[in-house]
């Protein structure tokens, strides 16, 4: 009796919790085939003739956030590209090789990878001000990779860990070359951790908003910034930016769905491991 | 021959080491590492040092020598050395005191919203045969997205009066419409609501994973010995979990205190400075009021502020 009482509590809950987690969403693709007149009806709940028109607006035209969509492509792409090309070799040093002051460096790593963003964008306002680096990708770039080169190198740390040792050391009896028993014999094997890393730090350099907004301009303007042309004090175009959040937000969405099974472990820096029951 | 895994030793045993407590640390090997080894270890990693000294630990420093400056982009004539004037000033600025006090209030309650919560939901979600993997599922959408689109979200389509869907609810529920993000009473009740809705689903998905490998047979003795589902909780659950639930209050503590995109799309530390905490004080001092040197020494103060607490925690953390 307690148990099934335990149960169908169990599933109101589960039912609670998709509501209330998936419905915002879900209101939101609503929303974003309604007119404007449509929006304004109330209650919210009542029928509409769906629409492409705020799609329309947002695809093409005055309004269209495509040419932030390639902003945002390009500095994320950039920075990932960037910041696997240093992180893999740092994080298979520090996590296959014997490295002299090991634990202050693994430390120094995770103590960047914690400053707070309002405590760069400050000084980094000032030195690009000076340098004529705002509103430039370069520039933009070299601060994405700031944030995101931390947290990767942390993260690929934990899978490197896992490798089996042993046929890494069977290359180096071999008289393989560490490059060739990193490059041929551990990196394939690492393949899986290593694109755990892509999706984490493309999806925190597509979401990035304060560096972006600060350091950025009229040309660097990412798609998080350009959210707020469809807001202002006098009037909210309640279809229009919700499309356009429902179409910024398509990339990192799938890719949240494709890394599913690895999120957990990415969100924790490798500490945590698992996706629940197996 | 086995080595100390860094991970391991120095932030994250999660629940690895969780279910090993007493597991001794693999003592360092006692032959030196040949000299290649090393060699080879530096240049795989002098890259990357040097680019995160060149773009974190050089920037802070910067920042230091900012704070005690007069920085005034506007007005560059009275630029120049303030000593510690911008940490004095910050003695009797009560907008200062505010915001200390509203970060220390939405630091505070979202982390221990989203642990409490979290592990509530976990909790509860364990215990179903079917349905896991749709919870599972459904929790990673509000962590990928954006939390300035999470904000813009909620300041329109939820929240907004009589449009908004919250709003809405309320009505039905018969508790009234409310301007949710434009009272300043209500303003950070709001805010701190938005924050743990999105990272929420992160510490239910990571306390799944933690008590999905926590061993069953403890659970089966408790059982023949007849402890409560609550006793069982209390001794067995949590203290399997602490470690878990420390290293959850390091990550989400870090968000938190950094916490700047959502409430900025929400209210813009708004109604006048009702949820104005340190992030956005700084932000609104340095590029809305032009007073860098200012903003500079706020960010440092947050700055201090989150080194000492994670400082703390860790310690915390390698004691158990």
């Amino acid at each position: 009796m307690a148990a099934m009482l335990r149960r169908v509590s169990g599933s109101a809950l589960l039912i609670v919790f998709l509501i209330c987690w998936s419905f915002p969403a879900l209101w939101g693709a609503v929303t974003s085939f309604k007119t404007e007149r449509d929006v304004l009806d109330y209650p919210p709940m009542s029928p509409f003739h769906p629409t492409l028109y705020n799609y329309r607006h947002i695809l093409a035209g005055p309004t269209s956030i495509v040419p932030n969509l390639e902003s945002s492509a390009i500095l994320t792409v950039s920075t990932t590209l960037i910041t696997l090309a240093l992180a893999i070799p740092a994080a298979y040093a520090l996590g296959r090789l014997r490295v002299p002051a090991k634990r202050p460096l693994g430390f120094y790593v995770l103590a960047t990878q914690m400053l707070p963003p309002i405590g760069l964008v400050i000084p980094y306002f000032l030195i690009f001000s000076g340098a004529g680096l705002l509103n430039s990708y370069s520039g933009l770039i070299v601060v994405y990779v700031s944030f995101s080169l931390p947290f990767a190198i942390w993260l690929l740390v934990s899978y490197f860990e896992e490798i089996p040792r042993e046929m890494e050391e069977a290359a180096l009896i071999d008289r393989a070359t560490r490059l060739k028993a990193m490059w041929h014999v551990v990196l394939p094997q690492a393949r899986g951790g290593i694109s755990v890393t892509v999706v984490f730090v493309f999806l925190n350099a597509w979401n990035e908003f304060l560096f972006a907004v600060v350091l950025g301009g009229r040309t660097v303007r990412p798609v998080t910034v350009a959210m707020f042309d469809f807001i202002s004090l006098e009037q909210t175009q309640w279809g229009r930016v919700s499309a356009a959040a429902l179409i910024a937000m398509a990339p990192v969405m799938l890719l949240g769905l494709l890394a599913q099974k690895h999120i957990v472990k990415g969100l924790t820096l490798g500490a945590v491991k698992g996706s629940g029951r197996q | 021959m086995p080595r100390t895994a860094l991970s391991r030793s120095c932030a994250a045993d999660g629940a690895a080491a969780a279910l090993a407590p007493a597991a001794a640390p693999v003592p360092a090997p006692a032959i030196a590492p040949p000299r290649d080894e090393q060699r080879f270890a530096l240049v795989l990693l002098l890259p990357s040092l040097f680019v995160l000294v060149l773009t974190t630990t050089v920037p802070i420093a910067y920042l230091l020598w900012s704070s005690v400056q007069r920085i005034n982009p506007a007005m560059s004539f009275m630029n120049g050395f303030a000593g510690a004037d911008n940490y004095i000033q910050m003695g009797d600025d009560p907008r200062f005191w505010n915001s200390l006090r509203l970060t220390l209030v939405y630091t505070g309650s979202t982390v221990v919203l989203q642990v409490v919560i979290g592990l509530a939901l976990a909790l509860a979600i364990m215990e179903l045969r079917r349905g896991q993997w749709l919870a599972r599922l459904v929790a990673i959408l509000p962590i990928v997205l954006a939390p300035v689109v999470v904000g813009l979200y909620f300041r329109t389509l939820i929240l907004t009066p009589t449009f908004g869907m919250f709003d809405y609810l309320m009505v039905t529920l018969g508790l009234g419409s409310h301007n949710w993000l434009g009272d300043p009473q209500l303003a950070l009740a709001s805010v701190i609501a938005i924050h743990t809705w999105q990272w929420t689903p992160f510490s239910f998905l990571v306390l799944l994973a933690a008590l999905a490998a926590l061993p069953q047979d403890i659970y089966e003795a408790a059982r023949m010995d007849r402890a409560s589902a609550l006793r069982r909780f209390w001794h067995i659950t949590l203290p399997l979990l602490r470690s878990v639930i420390i290293l959850l209050v390091i990550l989400r503590l870090t968000v938190a205190l950094s916490a700047f995109a959502a409430i900025f799309a929400a209210t813009g530390g708004g109604p006048g400075t009702a949820t104005e905490i340190l992030n956005l004080y700084a932000y609104r001092t340095s590029f809305n009021e032009l007073q860098v040197g200012y903003g500079a020494a706020l960010a440092v103060t947050l700055l201090a502020i989150t080194l000492t607490t994670t400082a703390i925690l860790f310690r915390l953390r390698r004691r158990i």
